[in-house]
């Protein structure tokens, strides 16, 4: 009996059923506004754009419900696809380029770790100092131009389709998401970095190595931010500096409409992917909609402001209840 | 409100106290911190509170400063009932607390802090010169004249950043004054200062209440002395001809307590040596484990008995001196270090430091156990050692996939007792195992440390109740001020754990 209602109290405070309710609501909204968004293409379409976002926010779900952030993504992503893209259009074969998009995103990922791990600097501000390296190492490579000329098969990863249906794009969105998802929920890494995110120094009173840990992440944010950019640069077909300017923040915004409590400590990669669903699905319906674009910063600063107020609103329930089911009641009689 | 217009045209009796607390009860989860307790403040008295950690005192100035609500109770100020919800509520009714932790802005002025809040202005602005002139007016009727109300708090020593709390609560109008540990980050000339202030400030009228574990400044200094004992008042009387002996007796003399495993354990070899260990906050500390023992570290709160266990756990780092486990010296100390031989800990505060809050149960019992590095199928391996040591421990709990935050305290504490006996250690430490659980929880922990303890474990056990102390341990180590004081047998008393723990042991005599 008591555990039914704990099932049905977990399921109202459980922030996936509310963000897949937000989704639907966008989808019934934006079926209605324009008649080309509920197809087969237009679907192909969203997804294929969500698929940078999915890919990296994964890696920064992890970090995020480790107490961490990583703002730096948007920055990475511009540099690493520059070097791939300046390599490949200097004759290195293509797969060397893309090692190199990956071991750019690996070393800028070491260096929010040095930062933070090693100096001591908040994640805040040591990927925030990062963010603005990275955009100015990607002019300076590029010369402040967007690399064209690049090889044929370039444009193959981002534009090709698997057995002629699955956009690769999405493929690897896919393979990134369960890998991290398997990571978190199967290996006692995962384990370590809900530990961590929910209580940093009980974990490592417990043995936790929480130096490494954070080290490893900051690590895997990187490391997916190249793989992201190996995916986009093929996609978009150029090398421009300019690429992934507020990209940080629709990682972010996913990650939270996803229910990752930003007090660290919970957090799923499901959650994310929907995230990122609404976000694409935000600025793709509103395109249709024939709405002006500048529009689309709007709409995605409300989602994530209402995001956070919808994670406070759902905690402050479930520890209500939690604090109901517990086996003793606090609640203070007040003076008469 | 109160309707105030019956009082108004009728003068006060002369005795009447300024606060009078009538009946207050306060319970906490599985603790009744004040039971029925009743105190009198007398107009121009000082009045000191003692009693053991935990025995009522701090929660009853947290109740009178607004900062928990009582259960039931009542409170009078002169006769009139008052409620108190908020802590400004308390700053209006003339209450001023001046607590362990200073509350000082330290890079504010000497004037600002003193006027903080209610400002002297000049139209919408701060009058400088104004607060500058009613803070040195103030400093100077305390007696640190010396102090420039212009400086920054922060440059100054804690004495005179106390002086400027105790000019702050004057110029809030403050009639009664509490003071809790005032004198812990004192030396001598300070202490002695802190007298002479509090005795002006009994002489024009305010009341103070002082808060001490020092026995001989209470004896010094009190008109009045109240002896706090598991939340109750022992003993409320006038210091006439009060010596030490009688307030440890009020403080510990008590019912008979819960039944303790009998002590039949014979202790086997050295497990532990720590030789002449510092770190930052404790000195020069020698002591050592031997299998099937419990070596109790007694002591009063902040003497270093948490900071002994942190040192032997690699939780802070060695100054000085050397550890040996199984007679082999360590090298560096870190926590890891500290596993790998087998040490394991409980840590002090369940919540900041031992919980995982929003995980289950399982992985709670397992995090430790999981960083050693196993190999494959290790998730139902964990699973099976949690369901063993949920069954073994008695931790009553829906399953192991129940979240441990929903768990009752006694239960979230045998958790991190499985945590450790997971790492199957030789040496187990436990600081303040039962801490905030509630009686029947108590009594299984007690039984499992003698469990523990007969399995061939060698345990050191930090706890602030002295009868769990007694009645577990095998000696007793004592400690004050950072360092090892004593050591004590098994069937030592009370009395003489307290005496030690407080640097009176010539008392003994008269307890």
């Amino acid at each position: 009996m008591a555990s039914v209602r704990t099932f049905v109290a977990r399921q109202r405070g459980n922030p996936a059923i509310a963000t897949l309710m937000v989704l639907a609501i966008l989808v019934v909204v934006f079926s209605l506004t324009s008649s080309r968004f509920l197809t087969w293409d237009n679907f192909l379409n969203v997804t294929r754009s969500s698929s940078t976002v999915v890919i990296v926010a994964s890696a920064v779900t992890l970090v995020m419900i480790a107490r961490g952030l990583d703002l730096s993504v948007g920055s990475v992503l511009a540099v690493s696809v520059v070097v791939s893209a300046k390599l490949a259009s200097t004759g290195t074969p293509l797969p060397l380029a893309y090692l190199a998009a990956l071991a750019t995103g690996l070393g800028f990922g070491l260096l929010n770790a040095g930062f933070i791990v090693g100096l001591r600097v908040s994640p805040i501000i040591a990927t925030l100092g990062t963010l603005n390296i990275a955009r100015g190492a990607a002019f300076l490579i590029t010369s402040s131009a967007i690399l064209v000329g690049l090889p044929s098969n370039w444009a193959d990863l981002g534009t090709g389709y698997m057995f002629g249906v699955v956009p690769y794009p999405i493929v690897v969105a896919a393979v990134v998401a369960v890998f991290f998802s398997l990571l978190l929920n199967y290996t006692v890494f995962g384990r370590n970095v809900y530990a961590v995110g929910g209580n940093e120094e009980a974990a490592r009173i417990a043995g936790v190595n929480v130096p490494r840990m954070y080290v490893a992440l900051y690590a895997m944010s990187g490391l997916s931010t190249g793989i992201a950019a190996i995916v986009l640069g093929s996609r978009l077909g150029s090398g421009d500096p300019n690429i992934g300017v507020g990209f940080e923040f629709d990682c972010i915004v996913a990650v939270i409409l996803g229910g990752t409590s930003l007090a660290g400590g919970e957090g799923r990669i499901s959650g994310t992917v929907l995230g990122a669903l609404i976000v694409a699905v935000l600025s793709n319906g509103l395109n249709l909609a024939g709405v002006e674009p500048f529009w689309q910063y709007v709409a995605k600063g409300v989602a994530l402001v209402v995001a956070v107020v919808i994670d406070r609103l759902t905690r402050l329930e479930r520890e209500s209840t939690e604090a109901r089911i517990g086996a003793v009641g606090s609640a203070e009689a007040p003076v008469e | 409100m109160t309707d105030t217009s019956s009082t108004l045209g009728v003068p006060p009796a002369a005795p009447e106290p300024v606060i009078s607390i009538t009946g207050v009860s306060k319970r906490f989860p599985g603790v009744q911190a004040l039971d029925d307790v009743s105190v009198d403040i007398g107009v121009g008295e000082i009045h000191c509170w003692i009693g053991e950690n935990g025995a009522g005192k701090s929660t009853l100035i947290k109740v009178l400063a607004g900062i928990f609500a009582a259960d039931s109770g009542t409170v009078t100020m002169e006769g009139r009932p008052v409620a108190i919800r908020t802590p400004n509520d308390a700053l209006r009714l003339g209450m001023a607390f001046i607590l362990q932790e200073l509350t000082v802005v330290e890079s504010l002025s000497v004037a600002e802090n003193i006027t903080l809040g209610h400002e002297a202005r000049r139209g919408p602005l701060f009058d400088a010169p104004a607060a500058r002139e009613r803070a040195a007016k103030l400093m100077e009727s305390i007696g640190f004249g010396h102090v420039d109300a212009a400086a920054r708090v922060g440059s100054l020593s804690k004495a005179e950043q106390q002086g400027v709390m105790i000019a702050r609560a004057l110029s809030l109008d403050a009639r009664v004054i509490f003071m809790d540990e005032a004198t812990a980050a004192l030396d001598e000339a300070e202490v002695r200062r802190l007298f002479d202030v509090i005795h002006r400030l009994t002489a024009t009228g305010h009341s103070v209440v002082f808060v001490s574990h020092r026995l001989e400044e209470v004896l010094e200094l009190a008109d009045h002395v109240t002896v706090f004992k598991d939340g109750r008042v022992a003993a409320s009387v006038r210091n006439h001809d009060l010596t030490a002996g009688d307030l440890i007796h009020w403080m510990v003399g008590r019912e008979i307590g819960q039944a303790f495993p009998p002590k039949t354990r014979t202790p086997g070899d050295v497990v532990l040596e720590a030789r002449a260990i510092s770190t930052a906050s404790i000195e020069d500390v020698s002591l050592h484990a031997r299998r099937g023992e419990v070596v109790g570290l007694g002591g009063l709160v902040g003497s270093g008995r948490s900071e002994v266990l942190r040192a032997l756990y690699g939780l802070d780092a060695l100054q000085k001196g050397e550890i040996l486990i199984g007679g082999r010296q360590v090298a560096a100390s870190s926590i890891r270090r500290a596993m790998r031989s087998r040490i394991a800990l409980v840590p002090e505060d369940r919540r900041s430091q031992g919980i995982i809050p929003k995980r289950p149960v399982e992985e709670n019992i397992t995090i430790s156990w999981t960083q050693q590095g196993q190999g494959r199928g290790w998730r139902s391996v964990s699973r099976r050692l949690a369901l063993r040591l949920i069954e073994e421990l008695g931790i009553r709990t829906r399953g192991p996939r129940q979240s441990v935050a929903t768990l009752s305290g006694g239960n979230q504490q045998k958790v991190l007792v499985g945590r450790c006996l997971a790492l199957e250690p030789g040496l187990l430490l436990l600081d303040e195992p039962t801490r905030g659980v509630d009686v029947g929880a108590k009594s299984e922990i007690y039984q499992l440390i003698d469990g523990l303890a007969r399995r061939g474990m060698a345990v050191i056990l930090v706890t602030s109740e002295l009868p769990e102390l007694l009645g577990l341990a095998d000696r007793i180590l004592v400690m004050r001020e950072g360092r090892l004081v004593g050591e004590l047998p098994g069937d030592a008393r009370e009395e003489e754990v307290i005496a030690v723990a407080m640097g009176h042991r010539e008392s003994l005599g008269a307890a």
